[in-house]
């Protein structure tokens, strides 16, 4: 186990430096031009001068490999530079908007989990009756909607036509409701069916048979022998859509208007505030790796045997 | 002439007395069942399992014989109410001390499930969920019939272990995998037996194991059986475990039983031709093994859609087989359902 935690952990600094590799250079790729942005929104007339002199101050005139050795350096020391335009480092800047973006993916979570456990469960304890099929056309619907559409047309029913619920801002329980179901439904759609899957599998093997002959009562048949085996799977696709959920969340926090992390990448993006960008994708990155090595661990503790080595044959 | 049984109360050796043994009233008795697969719509599809009949007494031990498919495991499922949801029992009783099961409702079907009839897997390592220790599942077992402190239930699991001669502690905290088939197989038995039960159904129980082991998980079942005096279904592809160890034996083909009676009956007059093929198929090891073992002609598996299902592959059948054969009774504790049987036995009657 804790070879494991060794091995993720230097895949976490590969994983990272390749990350800053691919976003420094692509940053460099782009079009557009961080100077004129930044000369630009101090209203002022931009002289040829000024650009040069800002180039300069930025290490712009450097080659590119010692640019991004500067900044190497500088994230050995935890220092991700400073904002271009705000002039505020860029780690504090990612801490003051990280609490609101965790807010939203816990409402995110919190609602996904509440529609596909129920729906999972129900439908796997009755496959193709009716409430299997509401199921399977709700997964259906539930994939097939983009996200931003849902939350304009949650918006414009709830908000416009309805009034009951805020359609943007933070800080109460109703404005939590339209962002966190926007998102929240998506999800759930795939992941009630990826429960439904997995419990059907387990309801199928011989010890769940076992256990009822000895006369097991049926919710701990469901709970304590099906559920845990049929998690297996729900959490390594967790995992691996932990990328897609914060991705989501940029979506959600342009639409509701809330300032987490996803609305200031994409306004450091529109602004070439190249280490914002890179401090995001970074967060980013290290936040799916340590997830992912979050759900290897939890392997360990739903299957003792996946410790031995020995993948599990029933 | 009635016997009150006290549910409440687990059998003592003394309940059913040997003198009185093949008078006393049936545990469990079998009447007229049929199990069918369900195909659209929820239709009656395949008749699996035809109008069979059998009785188990206290202490008794039944066996179920007949090749893959001949609905063996299908009757035991049904005794215990778990046949798959694709297959139903379509006719029939099954009385357990006179109480009918089949109209039991599913939670008084699981407070007997374990606690009146024991189940005994042919896959030990389906026995016992995978990640939960061995010990927890038994005292999970336990709590779910008897109202009883989860130490208290560790002590009763512990002797329980310790009885199936297996090295409790140890087993207590074992996850399955960490214990070999045979000693899986000992722990399904204490899981069969804590309750007591009145029948224990093992399904093929040793067919999975090496042989020596599965001698001594079937001596062992032996044991306890006595002592506790549950009665046992037997279910064997093993001719010579059942032959061995049990009181009685039924005989089953393409869903029907073809012959039961009393094992020694059997064992000394086969009268079905597919009972009598059964057991000269056996090689006899006591013997120079015979250049070629004899096999029963035709392909396993193959039933008569019509009649008596073994006549298709039956060295005997004649016109009459396209007809289903009545089960008649040959001397005082064997009956056969056999045309060509009572053609003997007439021929016999007519010389005599």
């Amino acid at each position: 186990m804790l070879s494991l935690v060794r091995k993720r952990l230097l895949q976490l600094v590969i994983v990272v430096f390749i990350l800053s590799i691919f976003t420094f250079g692509l940053m460099k790729l782009a079009p557009g031009d961080p100077v004129m942005s930044i000369l630009n929104a101090d209203e002022m007339m931009v002289t040829e001068a000024n650009q040069a002199n800002l180039r300069s101050d930025l290490g712009f005139d450097q080659p590119v490999y010692v640019q991004y050795g500067k900044w190497m350096h500088g994230l050995l020391k935890l220092d991700l530079g400073t904002s271009y335009m705000s002039g505020k480092p860029v780690w504090n800047e990612m801490m003051e908007r990280l609490p609101i973006t965790l807010q939203l993916t816990t409402g995110v979570l919190l609602v996904m989990f509440s529609i596909s456990l129920p729906l999972g469960i129900i439908s796997a304890r009755y496959p193709r009756k009716w409430p299997d099929q509401i199921s399977r056309i709700l997964a259906l619907i539930g994939a097939s909607i983009p996200s931003f559409w849902l939350g304009l047309m949650l918006i414009y029913l709830f908000a416009l036509k309805l009034q009951i619920l805020p359609s943007n801002g933070m800080g109460s329980f109703a404005q939590m409701i339209l962002p966190t179901f926007t998102l929240g439904f998506s999800l759930a759609a795939v992941y009630s069916r990826l429960i439904r899957a997995g419990l059907i599998e387990c309801f199928s093997k011989d010890y769940i048979q076992a256990g009822r002959a000895r006369g097991v009562k049926e919710w701990r048949i469901l709970w304590v022998h099906a559920f845990r085996a049929a998690l297996l799977p729900v959490i390594t696709v967790f995992g691996l859509s932990m990328g897609s959920l914060l991705g989501g969340a940029v979506v959600i926090e342009i639409l509701f208007s809330w300032p987490g992390l996803g609305s200031m990448a994409v306004d450091a993006i529109f602004n070439r505030d190249y280490p914002v960008i890179q401090g995001y994708v970074l967060l980013t990155g290290v936040f799916v790796v340590v997830v992912n090595l979050l759900v290897d661990l939890s392997y360990y503790l739903i299957d003792p045997r996946i410790k031995q080595g020995k993948e599990g044959s029933n | 002439m009635t016997i009150s049984v006290d549910f409440t109360q687990p059998l003592t050796n003394d309940y059913v007395k040997e003198e009185t043994f093949f008078q006393s009233l049936p545990l469990l008795e079998i009447k007229n069942l049929s199990i069918s697969s369900l195909g659209e719509n929820k239709k009656e599809d395949i008749k699996l399992v035809k109008n069979i009949n059998f009785t188990i007494k206290s202490g008794e031990m039944l066996g179920i014989v007949g090749e893959s498919g001949s609905g063996k495991s299908l009757t035991a499922c049904a005794l215990v109410g778990l046949l798959p949801k694709s297959l139903k029992v379509t006719e029939g009783q099954i009385k357990l001390h006179g109480r009918e099961l089949l109209n039991l409702s599913e939670k008084e079907m699981r407070r007997l499930r374990g606690n009146e009839i024991a189940y005994i897997f042919q896959n030990y390592q389906g026995s016992f969920t995978p990640f939960i220790k061995i010990g927890n599942q038994l005292i999970e077992a336990l709590r779910s019939h008897r109202k009883i402190s989860k130490l208290d239930a560790k002590k009763k699991v512990l002797i329980w272990l310790e009885r199936v001669k297996l090295p409790a502690n140890q087993v207590f905290t074992s996850y399955p995998y960490q214990l070999s088939g045979g000693q899986l197989q000992r722990a399904a038995l204490a899981a069969a037996l804590m309750f007591q039960p009145f029948l224990i159904v093992a399904d093929e129980p040793t067919t999975a194991l090496d042989v020596l082991t599965s001698e001594n998980i079937l001596d062992l079942l032996v044991e306890l059986q006595k002592e506790y005096n549950c009665a046992v279904l037997l279910i064997s592809h093993n001719l010579n475990h059942v032959l061995k160890r049990t009181d009685s034996i039924a005989v089953m083909y393409g869903g029907q039983i073809v012959e039961r009676g009393l094992t020694n009956e059997i064992r000394k007059n086969p009268i079905h031709p597919y009972t009598k093929l059964l057991l000269q198929a056996r090689p006899v090891l006591s013997r120079v093994v015979p250049e070629k073992l004899v096999v029963i002609p035709g392909e396993p598996g193959l039933v008569a859609e019509q009649g008596c299902a073994f006549a298709l592959r039956c060295p005997k059948s004649f016109k009459k087989c396209s007809i289903l054969p009545k089960m008649q009774s040959v001397g005082d504790s064997q009956w056969v359902a056999c045309h060509a049987a009572d053609l003997e036995a007439d021929y016999t009657n007519a010389s005599s």
